[in-house]
């Protein structure tokens, strides 16, 4: 019989500008937090495995060997750790072989951290070193970048389904009221569609950033950590923490061509199709039994794109239920319920791991006054690594 | 059109690749060919040849980005992928005035030196 993995503890800083610290430090506060929510701290050596979720900390920190780092930093030794690195998708990533180790039976409890402090540089030297998982030879030697397949995916979209520039805004809008009430949130502070839609100087406040997508289309460059502790839920010593474990029903991931345009449909995200496919699979649930969603918005026509293909909706008509509000807190299938990264922002390697906190949160029924979903059963996350080449689907339940 | 020979410099281009074991053609190259399997060895390019992609292709999208990554100092670059007559695709560079999905472009390369690194062959997507 499969052994049951659970999540019992859970970790996160506020995102944000923490620029002036130590990445490993900033992995460690998160860490801690876990360790604490689950009333694990002093036990903390018995942990049988610390797998790190980073993308990037060689060239946004000059700093490796992360995981070793963390170790140390939390007086852990010798418990084994080590790092994954699966782009934006390392969080998942590493929550992803956290299971598989607890699965396999090679550990009972593991520590899953994810971190990225992106700030130390500039802003275009961050979006240069984002850059750099596209195709070297066939798409960043070209000068493109993330935010440019994001606007001519946008384009696309707008041109076959009839997308506006203000059903964008209307994602951002949901997801800033959302952030604006979670306390780990970078950017805590709700927006109108008069502000940056409607109003005359939104052209000003929204500015483009790869048209048609605009600044409030677009994530902001964040720092931050997130960390959840798992446990085999078979095993007797699940009875050693604070908290009764939210069950990871389904993980699994996908791939889908590194370039581009070598995809044969340019609009198909295949790989989060599959991802999810698997994850459901793995779950026995299907696209009706999910609760709440935390969908991978570094653009927000990207929360629409993913919620299509992960099957909340029909091909094309995402933004039509974000119209009518179907995806607010309130509404039939509450997405991005954290903020999402548009709001809650978007430390690369930490977001996999924050977005499983959030489904945690939720499951719990501990997120903040008027961003949380009744009575939640399935809690689903996307992340989303590469422009769609590497995606992680996770669904945790509450049992 | 400058003759690059009369200066002993080559005009750049960019290769395509085509699997002499099947005749599928790639473009960035593969290491294995996706239909039969037949490797790529780069270093001695047996059983595979290479042809230069350029020439008319098809724009089928576009983006004008204004957050330039390091290294560049225009306010503002185009980008586009465009489909060839062969079927292959690429992205590079767009310089059109008034793009639109679907129009007929030529593709041409020239070398640039705003990544870090060596200069590099980029595709630059002209009326």
């Amino acid at each position: 019989m499969a052994i049951t993995v659970g999540i019992v503890g859970i970790g996160h800083t506020r995102f944000g500008n923490s620029s002036e610290y130590d990445l490993a430090d900033v992995m460690a506060y998160a860490a801690t937090d876990a360790l604490e929510d689950a009333g694990f701290l002093e036990r903390r050596r018995e942990i049988d495995q610390v797998i790190v979720g980073n993308m990037a900390s060689g060239m946004f920190c000059h700093q490796s060997a992360v995981a070793s780092s963390l170790v140390s930093r939390m007086d852990m030794e010798p418990v084994p750790a080590e790092l994954v690195e699966n782009g934006p998708a390392s969080g998942a990533s590493a929550i992803k072989i956290g299971y598989m180790a607890v699965a396999s039976g090679m550990a009972d409890v593991v520590l899953v951290v994810g971190g990225e402090i992106m700030r130390k540089v500039s802003g275009w030297n961050a979006t240069d070193i984002v850059a750099t998982m596209l195709h070297t030879e066939a798409e960043y030697n070209m000068g493109l970048t993330l935010p440019a397949f994001g606007g001519m995916f946008t384009r696309l979209y707008m041109e076959k389904y009839g997308l506006t520039e203000r059903d964008l805004a209307l994602v951002a809008v949901k997801n800033h009221k959302n952030g604006a009430k979670n306390k780990y949130a970078h950017i805590q502070a709700p927006c109108t569609i008069e502000a940056i839609s409607d109003g005359p100087e939104a052209a000003v406040v929204n500015n483009y950033i790869a048209e048609p997508l605009r600044m409030y289309s677009t994530c902001p460059v964040s720092d931050g950590a997130a960390a959840v502790l798992l446990v085999n839920m078979d095993s007797p010593k699940v009875k050693d923490f604070r908290k009764k474990p939210v069950r990871i029903a389904g993980v699994a991931s996908a791939t889908d061509t590194h370039c581009v345009h070598n995809r044969k449909d340019p609009l198909r995200l295949d790989a989060v199709r599959l991802a999810a496919e698997k994850a459901y699979k793995m779950a026995g649930v299907g696209p009706k039994d999910i609760s709440f969603a935390e969908l991978h918005d570094a653009f927000t026509i990207l929360e629409l794109a993913i919620s299509e293909e992960v099957g909340f909706f029909e091909r094309g008509t995402s933004f039509l239920a974000v119209r009518k509000g179907e995806t607010e807190i309130d509404g039939r299938l509450p997405i991005n319920t954290s903020g999402g990264l548009k709001s809650k922002g978007h430390p690369v390697g930490a977001t996999g791991v924050s977005q499983a906190v959030e489904l945690v949160r939720q499951l719990r029924g501990e997120a903040e006054e008027g961003r949380q979903v009744k009575n939640p059963r399935y809690g689903m996350s996307v992340n989303f690594g590469g422009f769609g080449n590497n995606v992680v689907a996770l669904i945790c339940a509450k049992d | 059109m400058i003759d690059f020979s009369m200066y002993g410099a080559k005009a750049p281009t960019i290769k395509a690749y085509k699997c002499l074991t099947c005749g599928t053609v790639y473009y960035p190259a593969p290491m294995v060919c996706g239909k039969c399997s037949a490797r790529r060895d780069p270093v001695t390019g047996k059983g595979w040849e290479t042809f230069d992609l350029e020439g008319s292709c098809v724009l089928l999208t576009w983006t004008r980005v204004w957050n330039l990554p390091e290294g560049y100092t225009e306010k503002y670059l185009l980008f586009g992928i465009v489909q060839f007559e062969n079927g292959l695709r690429a992205s590079g560079q767009l310089e059109v005035e008034e793009p639109k999905t679907g129009m007929k472009l030529n593709a041409t390369v020239k070398e640039s030196d705003e990544r870090p690194g060596n200069p590099v062959n980029v595709f630059v997507f002209k009326e």
